[in-house]
């Protein structure tokens, strides 16, 4: 079966936002709120320095907490279409639980229509064969997504090349977001 | 009168590539449609899409799109991956490209000032209105002070080139663009030694060295790409010399936190060992240079040693450098950079580049330096001849600057000498797609110069702070809604492409050319540019049996899909130098009386209680152009100040706190960034901030501009803007 997930090369990362405007533009995200988000952090003592970025969104999880406490079942995993964790609109009456819930804070509330929001992995797009906006745009190419368990895939065979790690495992979310560390 | 004619005039050539055109030998090409698309073996899925491919305009570097529009809208802009030179990516100005076209904030309609300059007060105008109010000014202005009494400035864009057939049928000698605010120093150092400005061929490098440019945020499309592949992949080193510690720093082998203004010192002594430690390329010296024994004597008292003392890189640094870099030639090379108006040396300090280059024998190789190609256009020849001006252009350029480009003029001396009436007055402005008001230093300058006009015409998609003091706002169309004529590129190899328009025009606005059109017609000379944008392309396309649509089968047609090198090592082949060779020691200096061998000058000290001012941009902005748009500006809402943490701890201040920054010729009151990312010395001010136009509703008000407190210096070879030249005090403001 396939097992969708996004293989990230954090080194690249040049912190340009091409993917945050791309997913603003794709998915028609409310100014202010983004569903892919970068941290940039600087460590060291002039001139002994170095810099990070930390490119993170929503993770996918095969045991994802918002699902488990959503009282309406509006957060589901869509086992039909790739096993994303998707959000039923109709069903979210807009409590926020999944949003306390969520242990990498990648869901957003959005207030003019009253309801969470997040990152598809462009669900809409792959239909159409097409990767998801911020993968696409990416100058530097940091997120590589596609079937993991089919070696024939970019992120298959980027999973064989590297090292990988997943964040927060011990929170039992059981994430498909793999980092590169090596 | 009596210049020849001959001189000035020209026959009006449009579509043909603006510099540097070679001819690419043996043209094999398909005839027909058909069969070009066979033969390219690429997928034709777009053709029949409801995606337009096209060519984004949010910077200069024109990067490959696929615009999606549902229902006559523009949802989403894709790159489009078969475009060679931006490949599959985007940055995020090209996708809030949306928002260019549906902001609310551009202009709808030609505008006509009601309140004082500068006020924002204008009403709505028709174009017959404004057309003729325009075009009524400028002839009062030419009936009084000649057609030189107008001004023209222009920047970059490929309608530009119509802009400037307007402005020569006009017949004012008064036009200026904008390399002298930019490029024009690195292009002029460069072409001193090779005769041609080269291209770097970044994707097949082993050793680089860069000197301020920060291409991993100011982004270069396919530079920017490659530069990260070689570095990640460890195929290359970087060296990065920078006061700053940027992205491209953060990633770069070594970061060398350079004294700013120093760069030349650091060539100098790069020089000096690559020739005494008889590390540079022999063979190829002899062969294809000149001068070698002049500059080995010109650069003999720079030791790395000396250096040291200027640039604060340790000497035995500077050697370990110096032998990487002959070690990995040919396949290295010291990068030119883009922007390169820092320091009134600006020229010697590229041509000290571009010597260094030419003594490790990187030119014309794979992984060095080359001769860009580009594929030769065809051209539409009207039978029109511009008239000879009856006054002489009020910056003669060699006068005051030996080596700046007549055609591009330097802005920083057209502004001196319109204040000064120097030698005839210029009282009418006409600005195209350009922002003065940011892009030169010294706003209260420029804004003197806009209030000494007596007629000031912009033509914009924006209401900008020059817009705000004009007379008249021209609307131009954005790049999604119109079709624009052929370009040629030239990286990584030469290839052709088109804008195409995704939808009609939305609001009352016209194309460049429209608006030229109408204005030459109410001037007298509508011959000039008496043609259609369809009329030009198909005369560009005319010499492959192309059209249009063959342009957007897959977004770019070329007959080359690689860079060849090595031609110009060729037996007998002349460099475009007077000598006709490289030019370590450049003759073209020497007629010039200029240093053959640059001759380093340190720059000012700088006192204990002021910092040196350093600008520059991060991947959001392109110069001021799109702080406002709303998906760029949440993301950078405002500028700060970077101040070291020891040179903050003096002055009591604080990340965040307000800090009041005086300069000898303005003071802006900004936010701190108290950081370890830059040296003690000076402060770092992102450019494009403080919009003066309420009209920019955004970024109107937010943050400081660095036009505020800029002085007005210039390198002295080339009139570029020296930007990096202004001392400044730092204090904490009480609030």
């Amino acid at each position: 079966m396939a097992r969708y997930a996004m293989v990230l090369d954090s080194d690249k990362c040049l912190n340009c936002k091409a993917c945050q405007v791309a997913c603003t533009a794709e998915n028609h995200v409310p100014v202010g709120k983004h569903r892919n988000v970068l941290h940039q952090t600087t460590r060291g003592v002039f001139p002994e320095l170095s810099m990070k970025t930390d490119p993170g969104q929503c993770h996918h999880c095969d045991n994802a907490p918002c699902v488990r406490v959503c009282p309406t079942g509006a957060s589901f995993i869509n086992k039909d279409g790739g096993g994303f964790v998707m959000i039923d609109k109709e069903k979210c009456i807009g409590c926020r639980y999944c949003m306390l819930a969520c242990p990498y804070d990648a869901r957003y509330y959005d207030e003019e229509v009253g309801v969470v929001d997040k990152c598809t992995f462009c669900f809409h797009r792959l239909a159409e064969g097409l990767e998801p906006a911020c993968v696409e745009t990416c100058p530097t190419k940091v997120r590589v997504f596609g079937d993991i368990d089919n070696p024939d895939t970019e992120a298959a065979k980027l999973m064989r090349k590297h090292s990988t790690e997943q964040k927060k495992l011990e929170a039992g979310t059981g994430p498909n977001l793999y980092y590169i560390i090596d | 009168m009596t210049k020849s004619k001959k001189k000035w005039s020209r026959r009006a050539f449009l579509g043909a590539s603006t510099a540097g055109i070679a001819t690419v030998g043996g043209l094999s090409l398909a005839s027909g449609k058909s069969k070009f698309v066979q033969n390219l073996g690429l997928p034709t899925e777009f053709a029949e899409s409801k995606y337009t491919l096209s060519v984004c305009a949010n910077c200069v570097n024109k990067c490959g799109l696929k615009v999606k529009t549902q229902n006559g809208r523009v949802v989403k802009i894709n790159p489009n991956p078969h475009f060679p030179k931006s490949r599959s990516m985007l940055c995020a100005k090209g996708q809030a490209g949306v928002q260019v076209l549906y902001d609310k904030d551009r202009v709808k309609s030609p505008l006509i000032r009601t309140g004082p300059r500068g006020s924002g007060e204008f009403r709505k105008a028709t174009w017959e209105e404004a057309l003729n109010y325009t075009a009524e000014n400028m002839q009062k202005i030419k009936d009084k002070y000649g057609a030189g009494g107008m001004l023209f400035a222009s920047t970059e864009g490929i309608q530009e080139e119509f802009f400037r057939e307007f402005s020569a049928a006009f017949g004012s000698p008064n036009h200026v663009r904008h390399p002298s605010l930019c490029l024009a120093s690195g292009n002029t150092g460069f072409f001193s030694v090779f005769g041609k400005v080269p291209g770097f061929d970044v994707a097949n490098t082993k050793y680089m060295i860069f000197s301020g440019a920060n291409r991993l945020e100011s982004f270069i499309t396919p530079d920017t790409i490659d530069l990260i592949d070689v570095i990640k992949n460890k195929k290359a080193k970087l060296i990065v010399l920078d006061p700053r510690y940027t992205v491209t720093a953060s990633k770069a082998d070594v970061w060398l936190p350079i004294k700013p203004g120093t760069d030349l010192a650091f060539y100098l002594a790069l020089i000096h060992v690559l020739i005494y430690e008889e590390l540079y390329d022999k063979e190829f010296v002899a062969k294809y240079t000149q001068g070698l024994e002049e500059v080995k004597e010109g650069v003999a008292k720079y030791t790395p040693e000396w250096a040291e003392g200027e640039t604060e890189i340790p000497a035995n640094q500077i050697r370990e450098i110096a032998r990487e870099l002959a070690f990995y030639a040919p396949r290295a090379f010291v990068y030119k950079g883009r922007r390169t108006s820092w320091n009134t040396n600006d020229t010697e300090m590229r041509q000290a580049m571009a010597m260094a280059n030419a003594l490790i024998g990187n030119w014309d190789q794979k992984g060095g330096i080359y001769p860009k190609q580009s594929i030769r256009k065809g051209e539409m020849e009207l039978d029109v001849w511009p008239p000879f001006p009856d006054q002489d252009c009020i910056v003669p350029m060699e006068e005051k600057h030996p080596l700046a480009n007549a055609a591009d003029g330097a802005y920083l001396d057209f502004r001196e000498k319109v204040m000064r009436d120097d030698p005839y007055p210029v009282r009418g402005y006409f600005v195209y797609k350009q922002n003065p008001m940011h892009s030169l230093p010294d706003r209260k300058k420029t804004i003197e110069m806009l209030n000494k006009m007596e007629f000031v015409a912009v033509c914009d998609i924006y209401p900008t702070d020059t817009a705000m003091y004009a007379d008249v706002i021209l609307p131009e169309d954005t790049y999604l809604e119109r079709n624009d004529p052929v370009i040629g590129f030239k990286d990584p190899y030469p290839f052709l492409a088109v804008r195409q328009a995704a939808v009609p025009r939305l609001h009352d606005t016209q194309t460049g050319l429209e608006i030229f059109q109408g204005l030459a017609k109410r001037l007298g000379f509508p011959e000039f540019l008496d043609f259609t944008i369809e009329d030009l392309v198909k005369a560009q396309l005319k010499p492959f049996d192309l059209h249009r649509e063959d342009l957007l089968v897959t977004g770019i047609w070329t007959n080359q899909r690689e860079t060849v090198f090595g031609k110009t090592l060729k037996e007998g082949h002349r460099f475009p130098t007077p000598s006709g060779k490289i030019e370590i020691a450049s003759e073209r200096f020497r007629r010039r009386g200029l240093d053959v061998v640059p001759k380093y000058r340190p720059p000012e000290m700088i006192p204990k209680d002021k910092l040196r001012v350093i600008v520059g941009k991060n991947a959001l902005f392109t110069h001021a152009s799109n702080q406002n748009n709303p998906w760029l500006h949440e993301l950078m809402p405002t500028n700060r100040i970077w101040i070291s943490t020891k040179a903050a701890e003096r002055r009591m201040i604080k990340s965040g706190d307000w800090v009041k920054v005086t300069s000898p010729v303005g003071e802006i009151k900004i936010q701190a960034e108290v950081t370890e990312k830059i040296r003690t010395d000076c402060v770092y001010v992102p450019h494009g901030f403080d919009h003066m136009s309420k009209m920019m509703s955004r970024v109107y008000g937010q943050g400081g501009c660095d036009s505020d407190i800029l002085v007005t210096r210039e390198d002295k070879i080339t009139g570029n803007a020296a930007l990096h030249e202004t001392l400044v005090s730092v204090q904490k403001l009480e609030v």
